[in-house]
């Protein structure tokens, strides 16, 4: 019974990570502050939810200058439609939104295929003490295959596990229905497993 | 049994309802596959929290943004000025290049025969020292150089005119300007040699006296070539002109009718000595004319013979 106890580690971390009102109340303040031009505004939305933001721009770009070029386009979207913001939905939810369009407009413009440099990568690993290898191996596979999946996949990991997300919030910032969300993440499952499979049968 | 396959991710999330939640644990006890599963979920979860977390965001991010705010505002401020001087430039420029373009269109023989006649006038004025030479010379060779402007019968460029995207009333328009404004300083400039004869004062009289006949007798020749043609134009326009010249009663023998014919003479020199009326009527006569080049057949095609 090992699962149970990891579940509620999980859900644990998950629910310290959710926003409470009172930082949806902050966000909110800001978003008015921004809406009125105040620059210091600007610099604490982002000290707030810089570290989120990059990370998903990071998740979807896979590449630290376009995740930065994304997040700073970002910062300027926000400042000029932050009056347009009408309150449905979380602030964060809207920006996660913008980077989401954002990134996966940049990704459109210069995609980089890493594809075979990762194969090459993922072979020459020197073995390991037996009970490392278990664990490394499978945050190693698990972290190759995340790059192996489109951008449109990764997102909807990214949103529900590391944002913390729920799935109509996901939905709406991938454009989708909550049914696609599921279908994703089922689709995103087997493509991981199959590259566990290719993995092993290659070892 | 009913397993939970599509409902792992969000019991890993912690998205799942209390009692969905509640249900799934109680299978999860049984079925060894979807432990499995869940067991998945909870790594790939682990994967990407570590990564994400590991991630440290770019300093100074929201100051290059501010900058990058800064810099385009100022763009978009500076944008706006030379927009409207732009534009008025390319206005500017587009209706130079017309007239330019029209003053070497019109027939060439324009330019030397209007000063040529005009230099005529000034010396008859100066010989006979009849400074009325002048008033009489001045809307013959106007007129006459209004009414080959337009048209096919002495416009060499007129096809090609007709087949340019620029409509037909600007192009008459702009010949127009260019014609009228030479021959406008020719007459001034013929006006000046009559100093000679008279006293300074006396100038503005002349220029008064010239300036609105020309201007109506130019504009009513104009029209008349756009519906008539060029030659018809300046007959019409010449027999008006020097109709009021005419001393008929030494012509006809009839006494009473030659006293009628005088005092109708007057009225129509009388008519060509107001210089409001005329003013107006020939404003209300270049509008015609230039609205005419829409609807008139010999304005608009060349005739096919």
């Amino acid at each position: 019974m090992i699962a149970k106890p990891l579940t509620m580690n999980y859900l644990h971390v998950t629910k310290s990570e959710l926003t409470t009102a009172a930082d949806q109340a902050r966000d909110l303040d800001l978003l008015l502050r921004i809406a009125d031009k105040d620059e210091a505004a600007l610099k604490e939305l982002y000290a707030a939810h810089g570290q989120h933001l990059y990370a998903y721009a990071l998740r979807l770009t896979e590449d630290p200058v376009q995740a930065e070029d994304v997040v700073q386009d970002v910062l300027v979207t926000v400042w000029r439609t932050a009056g347009a913001y009408r309150g449905d939905g979380r602030p964060i939810s809207w920006m996660l939104g913008i980077v989401h369009n954002l990134a996966l407009k940049s990704q459109r413009r210069g995609s980089i295929q890493i594809t075979e440099e990762m194969e090459t990568n993922l072979r020459s690993t020197e073995p390991l003490p037996e009970e490392q290898v278990q664990t490394i191996q499978q945050a190693e596979w698990l972290r190759n295959g995340l790059q192996h999946l489109s951008p449109e996949h990764r997102a909807v990991l990214e949103l529900v596990f590391y944002q913390g997300l729920s799935i109509e919030e996901t939905a709406g910032i991938c454009g989708c229905p909550v049914g696609t969300v599921k279908s994703r993440l089922s689709y995103a499952r087997q493509q991981l497993r199959g590259w566990l499979n290719r993995t092993e049968v290659n070892r | 049994m009913k397993h939970f396959i599509d409902d792992m991710p969000l019991y890993a999330a912690g998205q799942l309802s209390h009692a969905a939640a509640v249900a799934l644990e109680k299978h999860l006890e049984d079925c060894a596959d979807c432990r499995a599963e869940l067991y998945f979920w909870q790594t790939l979860q682990t994967e990407i929290r570590t990564e994400d977390l590991s991630v440290s965001m770019p300093e100074g991010l929201a100051e290059r943004a501010l900058e990058q705010i800064h810099v385009s505002d100022a763009n978009s401020q500076a944008a706006v000025m030379p927009g409207i001087v732009k534009r008025l430039r390319t206005s500017f420029q587009r209706a130079f290049n017309l007239l330019r373009a029209q003053a070497y269109l019109v027939k060439r023989e324009i330019w030397p025969a209007s000063a040529s006649i005009m230099a005529l006038g000034v010396i008859l004025g100066l010989v006979s020292k009849h400074v009325e030479a002048i008033s009489f010379i001045i809307p013959l060779v106007t007129a006459a150089s209004l009414a080959m402007l337009y048209g096919f019968e002495y416009d060499p460029a007129h096809e090609l005119v007709l087949s340019t995207p620029t409509s037909a009333w600007k192009i008459l328009l702009a010949r127009l300007s260019v014609v009228s404004a030479y021959d406008l300083l020719l007459a001034l400039a013929s006006s000046l040699p009559m100093l000679l004869i008279v006293p300074p004062d006396v100038l503005g009289m002349i220029i008064l006296g010239w300036l609105a006949p020309t201007a109506f007798l130019s504009a009513l020749a104009l029209l008349l070539s756009i519906w008539a043609g060029t030659g018809k134009a300046i007959v019409i326009s010449y027999g008006l002109w020097i109709l009021q010249y005419l001393k008929l009663s030494k012509i006809l023998l009839n006494g009473s009718m030659a006293s009628a014919w005088d005092s109708i003479l007057n009225a129509y020199r009388e008519f060509w000595r107001s210089p409001g009326l005329l003013l107006i009527l020939s404003a209300v006569l270049l509008g015609i004319a230039l609205l005419s080049t829409r609807f008139s057949d010999r304005g608009m095609k060349p005739v096919l013979s």
